[in-house]
């Protein structure tokens, strides 16, 4: 048994030990959720991350390198993504994308930030990530109080005077609901109800007739698809007919699936634009190319800002010549201006915030399609 | 009193479905003494298969919508109850004399092992029934809508469940059961086949989970991979509050569980929704230990 052992032992170091003999590849980790209830967006970020690295190997690699992609799975759950992160930081990965969750993304900061890893974060939202002064983590999605700006200027546009807020206490949902009730106490319109659902339910026809007791214009909901797709449908067999509007994790296709398209039409949603609506060059391709590969179009938008995360770690390679941490996140910081990602141009304030205006409100129409207002 | 009438009928058509579940976990726990974590994902199991049954076959185009639907589920439930039999044969027969513990860990490993087989066949995305299948009228009872459906979904749960309760009163295999609950080696030095009843208690607990899965998949139209974890937590808690290993129990703890959540939600606080529900059962453990229908019935099952 222990000869057994011994031998298994040597083959697995001569076999890593192997390839290191020939040319190093670049590593660039991906930590996403492919297990847990995230796992759609998981697979996604996956899919759209290994098209792009090896559109960049078809193109002759970085820096005359191989780039490989080592994936690490988080579950959406902030224990294992913790540990995913320890084993991620033990790879020689030059810097991480991911991950989706806002509280799971926190549990795996300090590990990352500690070995002196890049963070490029695709779906995390919540304000506090990025005023931890952590020199490493940057982010291509938004920040919630930049979404909460944008719904409460949305929610006072359309001339709204009785508000019930709902999130589902969840770090993203709960900062959101919270941003938004903060800006809308300022103004002149009332609160009539702010509470939480409980996310992963299937009914929600307790929180429907509690709302409805209190004569909302408008819902503003924080939380994501699954509940939104679900309490759409409830509310019309119920005979509710209250406009709903979204934070932007319910921009997912499968919202409309959930709903149906007659309980679905009209509902509005904020959201970074997604790559159909978007008339560069890089987004088109990208496009392209994903349709070609997987015989379909990207999930949701959080998946394609993964994408945009490997760019711009690529951007700050070849830019750089090197896979030196500090190099790289004073690239980032300082000289990246303008670059043309999937959802537009991009660029980090010192913060490793995203620079620029990106929430657009979106509506679905009769179809389920979603359409773009402005 | 017009919000209370709403989510009472919301509470029931929950608590329908919590008790059917919950029934699945009782039934077990009587025979064996052991809680089935895996019982959850029976129930998403049984709520995938409906939907590839109802995909693949287009049994309601060719017989008819409710004749239909009620062969599908009654399809459903056959293949999730020969699923549960594999689960016992699997997970907990090679474990019949370990210590209670072991198998309890080893129900754990299942349920963790069904829900990612779940994934790996079905996908991770959240899959949808086909909608206009259902009758999708409303009521109205004291002027307040009432989904007709509402009252479907609680009426099959409680005939599924008063069927049960008959069989095992008054049937012989019923008696049977029943005697392997109270003493398994009186009941084998009395003749009965002690492991066909095990068999067939891990047919039809997990059958009516099924059941249920069909269901919460025909009404809500969603479901997920991990669906079963919410709904088994809430039917194991139901199961308790009602007293484990008792059949009235179950149906009386899913029901109340639905209630007692929904009226919290609406009279206190829609967030703290669960945790009322977990006082209140423990609020009713200390006052009975072995829940509302523990003591009364002597028999367990």
């Amino acid at each position: 048994m222990k000869r057994l052992l011994f031998l298994i032992l040597t083959g697995i170091v001569a076999a890593t030990a192997n390839p290191a003999l020939a040319q190093d590849p670049i590593k660039i980790g991906l930590m996403c959720p492919l297990t847990g209830s995230w796992a759609a967006e998981g697979k996604d970020m996956k899919q759209i991350v290994e098209l792009l690295a090896d559109q960049v190997n078809n193109e002759g690699g970085l820096l005359g390198k191989e780039v490989k992609i080592v994936i690490g799975d988080d579950s959406g759950d902030p224990r294992t993504a913790a540990l995913a992160a320890q084993r991620m930081a033990t790879r020689e990965v030059a810097a991480v994308i991911g991950t989706y969750g806002s509280s799971i993304t926190e549990a795996s900061q300090n590990i990352y930030a500690s070995a002196n890893i890049i963070q490029v974060a695709n779906g995390s939202t919540a304000v506090r990530l990025t005023e931890k002064g952590l020199p490493y983590f940057f982010r291509t999605c938004p920040r919630d109080d930049e979404q909460g700006r944008v719904a409460v200027k949305t929610l006072l546009d359309s001339g709204y005077e009785n508000i019930a807020i709902l999130h589902d206490n969840t770090t993203y949902a709960k900062g959101l609901a919270d941003e938004a009730k903060k800006l809308l106490d300022q103004k002149e319109v009332n609160i009539v109800f702010f509470d939480a659902l409980t996310p992963g339910e299937q009914d929600y026809g307790t929180i429907l007739s509690k709302m409805k007791t209190k004569d909302p214009d408008v819902v503003f909901f924080t939380g994501y698809y699954p509940e939104a797709g679900l309490m759409l449908r409830q509310k019309m067999e119920k005979g509710w007919d209250v406009p709903f509007i979204g934070g932007d994790a319910t921009n997912n296709p499968d919202l409309v699936k959930i709903a149906g398209n007659k309980a679905a039409e009209g509902f509005r949603f904020l959201s970074p634009p997604v790559p159909g609506d978007l008339p560069t060059k890089e987004a088109r391709e990208f496009l392209e190319a994903y349709e070609a590969a997987y015989h379909t179009t990207p999930g949701s938008i959080w998946a394609v800002l993964a994408g945009d995360g490997f760019r711009v770690i690529v951007e700050a390679i070849k830019q750089t010549q090197s896979t030196d941490t500090q190099k790289m996140a004073d690239y980032l910081h300082n000289e990246m201006e303008g670059f043309s990602g999937l959802t537009g141009d991009i660029a980090f304030n010192q913060k490793g915030d995203r620079i620029g205006d990106v929430y657009r409100v979106y509506r679905v129409d009769a179809g389920g399609n979603f359409v773009l207002t402005e | 009193m017009e919000q209370f009438f709403t989510q009472l009928t919301n509470g029931l058509a929950v608590g329908g479905i919590y008790a059917l579940i919950a029934l699945g976990y009782t039934m077990v726990y009587g025979v064996l003494k052991l809680i089935n974590f895996a019982h959850g994902d029976l129930f998403t199991i049984g709520a995938y298969l409906g939907l590839t049954l109802l995909t693949s076959l287009a049994l309601t185009d060719h017989i008819g919508g409710i004749a239909g639907i009620l062969l599908l589920a009654v399809m459903a439930m056959g293949l999730v109850g020969i699923i549960g039999i594999l689960l016992d044969r699997a997970a907990y027969k090679p474990l019949r004399t370990s210590p209670r513990l072991s198998a309890v860990v080893s129900a754990l490993g299942a349920s963790i092992v069904l829900s990612n087989t779940v994934m790996l066949v079905y996908g991770p995305s959240t899959r949808v029934y086909p909608q206009g299948l259902l009758p999708s009228q409303v009521f109205y009872i004291f002027g307040l809508p009432v989904p007709v459906m509402r009252f479907i979904i609680l009426g099959a749960s409680i005939l599924l469940m008063i069927g049960l309760y008959v069989f095992i009163q008054r049937t012989k295999i019923g008696t049977a059961i029943r005697a392997a609950a109270i003493d398994q080696d009186a009941a084998r030095l009395m003749g009965i086949n002690v492991d066909r009843v095990i068999m067939l208690v891990f047919f039809i607990g997990p059958a009516l989970g099924g059941a249920a899965g069909v269901m919460v998949g025909l009404y809500y139209g969603q479901i997920t991979f991990t669906m079963g974890w919410t709904y088994g937590l809430k039917a194991f808690t139901a199961a308790i509050l009602g007293g484990i290993g008792n059949i009235p129990g179950a149906m009386v703890g899913g029901l109340l569980l639905g209630v007692i959540e929904a009226l919290g939600a609406a009279y206190i606080s829609m967030a703290w929704k669960d945790a009322i529900a977990f006082f209140v059962l423990i609020l009713i453990l200390i006052v009975r230990p072995t829940g509302l229908l523990g003591e009364r019935v002597a028999e367990k099952i």
